[in-house]
């Protein structure tokens, strides 16, 4: 029980050995186990999306529902050029950001893996950046990169003449990259500890054989240590691709979407069109075409991971 | 498990650990920055070039208790507590069964929790704002609990799920031998061993809540104010108050420091590796 827990949990990602479900459990009792929580998940998960759907279909503004439209909600917001440009500020920010995290923590893994010292100091402390709330994030780099005063802002930007006198968040140029910054920061920690977990989890035989072999560090590294950390490098990259599409909190509180629509994603965009327009029939369109790309993303990844690779 | 020191790799460890040491340092500058900025006077905090000495102050606390933070700081802990231990209570048995038991449509069921937790909140906020306008739930502790159960169940019954399937299914197999009923199996036998996990996975549930900002401020009004939602609030029309907002910054994130401290290694596991089995 008491092993390092970090170990513990990668043995199961590269081995089949999850303990065969007790035969004689075909009845109820599990489903009585279960139904608690799928009720919960019907009300608050369930009617949402369903409710997200009909609202789709209606004419909503100001809180109010009127008629059923059909698909003008759908036809307005794929003919709506702010549409796309949120989908395309998202996509930047994901496809910049993400494979980024990946390599640094990749490689930040393999030298947490080299001896060092002082793990049990240094873990929880790098681990900071991804546990703290999303809006302190936020409010970290609004202080950071504040114009003019803003230590960075000063002693980095103005002194190599990047902007001087404005913050970078207000530049319509820079301020999606000063977020995918941020976003780099607060999640490369964790990729690199999420990796290192799984390093320690790997077995040292096949490393012994390759030293007998004659083998350098690289070509362990290519031949044994990647084909096995497969499985984890690719459900946690995946997750994180996942997640850094959903960012919300420290976009709102950093830019707003702004300059103008600089900064705009998809999430900015719903919340905008929800809470500052009024146009709920849009937004639940916007939300819902969200959800369905999530949904088919995620029941896509369930069965790679779950066939292909082993995961769940 | 095999200790780092055996692996063939890396006999320099002192070497690594200063690059490591050094990185984190970089890392975890902001956040001692924001720290000092607690007592730091106003004038000194926006003075050109960055002032590194200065004479401590405590007007912005005096101010952040003025406002009435501390109820923000009390409404954050209540609502956490009860949505956490509720998410403790139903989830405990569905993680239990989903790691133990055959029933037909279990993938189906496992993909729905799954594609509650990939669900961008924003997407929930609009759908959660009309009906509790309707049934009187917004800027409620009912109304707050329930939305954050949309996230938290769904990661709970995930991760407990992968403690469950590490316990030896042997030892429940005795004991159903011996005649036990599933009731004392379970309390006697899968919880003792499970509570490790319970309290790792329940309190990442918790530091979730924690810092959860749309839904409190969305669907919560003044009647519920969290703690990060009162951060956006301290930008006002007289201007930023940046000493406050490191206040109340920091006491955001000072009990997650100390949980992070104490149950470090639950935490990676929970938040990666069983977060990632599925």
């Amino acid at each position: 029980m008491d092993m390092p827990i970090m170990a513990s949990a990668g043995d199961t990602i590269t081995a089949t050995q999850a303990p065969a479900p007790l035969p004689r459990e075909r009845s109820w009792y599990p489903y009585l186990l279960i139904a608690p929580s799928m009720l919960m998940l019907v009300v608050v998960s369930l009617v949402p999306f369903l409710y997200t759907i009909y609202l789709s279909f209606h004419a909503a503004k100001f809180g109010r529902v009127t008629d059923f439209i059909g698909v003008d909600n759908y036809a307005v917001l794929l003919t709506d050029p702010r549409f796309w440009n949120s989908i395309g500020i998202a996509a930047t920010f994901v496809f910049i950001a993400v494979p980024i995290e990946f390599m640094l923590g990749l490689i930040g893994a393999l030298v947490l893996n080299q001896n060092v010292r002082g793990r049990s100091i240094l873990i929880p402390l790098l681990f900071m950046p991804a546990m703290m709330a999303p809006i302190v994030v936020g409010l970290l780099w609004k202080i950071m990169l504040a114009g003019s005063w803003g230590f960075l802002s000063y002693n980095v930007l103005e002194r190599f003449d990047i902007l001087p006198g404005t913050s970078v968040f207000a530049s319509p140029d820079y301020a999606l990259y000063a977020l995918i910054f941020v976003d780099i920061w607060q999640w490369t920690p964790f990729m690199m500890l999420a990796f290192f977990a799984g390093l320690q989890a790997l077995p040292l035989g096949p490393y012994r054989a390759a030293a007998v072999d004659g083998a350098g560090p690289l070509q362990m590294f290519a031949h044994i240590t990647l084909p096995m950390m497969t499985p984890l490098l690719a459900v946690i990259g995946l997750l994180r691709f996942i997640d850094a599409f959903k960012v919300f909190d420290t976009i709102y509180i950093l830019t707003g979407g702004g300059p103008g629509i600089t900064t705009e994603t998809p999430s900015i965009l719903a919340n905008k069109m929800t809470f500052e327009f009024w146009n709920i029939g849009e937004a639940s369109a916007l939300a819902v075409l969200v959800w369905i790309a999530f949904f088919a993303f995620c029941s896509v990844f369930y069965q790679i991971a779950k066939k292909r690779l082993n995961a769940f | 498990m095999a200790e780092a020191t055996d692996r063939p790799e890396g006999s320099k460890g002192w070497f690594w650990t200063g690059v490591t040491v050094l990185y984190a340092l970089i890392v975890l500058f902001p956040i001692f920055w924001m720290a000092t900025m607690m007592v730091k006077p106003n004038d000194a905090m926006f003075a050109r070039p960055t002032q590194w000495l200065f004479t401590p102050t405590l007007e912005h606390f005096s101010y952040v208790l003025d406002q009435g933070f501390h109820w923000y700081l009390l409404t954050s802990f209540a609502l956490c507590s009860v949505s956490t231990a509720l998410v403790v209570i139903i989830g405990t048995p569905a993680a239990y069964a989903f790691a133990r038991f055959e029933m037909r449509g279990k993938d189906d069921l496992f993909l729905f929790i799954l594609g509650s937790r990939m669900a961008p909140p924003v997407c929930l906020v609009i759908p959660f704002y009309l009906i509790f306008a309707k049934v009187g739930l917004l800027d409620t502790f009912t109304g707050l609990t329930l939305a954050y159960m949309t996230f938290n169940l769904s990661f709970y019954i995930w991760v407990l799920r992968s403690f469950c399937r590490d316990l030896p299914v042997e030892l429940e197999e005795a004991a159903a031998l011996e005649g036990w009923s599933r009731l004392q199996i379970f309390r006697r036998v899968v919880f003792p061993l499970l509570r490790n996990g319970i309290v790792a996975t329940a309190v990442l549930c918790f530091i979730f809540a924690w810092n959860e900002f749309l839904f409190a401020f969305m669907l919560g009004g003044k009647a519920m104010q969290t703690l990060p939602v009162s951060i956006p609030k301290l930008i006002t029309a007289q201007g930023v108050r940046w000493g406050e907002m490191a206040v109340v910054g920091m006491t955001a994130l000072l009990p997650v420091l100390a949980v992070v401290f104490v149950l470090q290694r639950h935490i990676v596991r929970g938040l990666t590796l069983g977060a990632v089995k599925g």
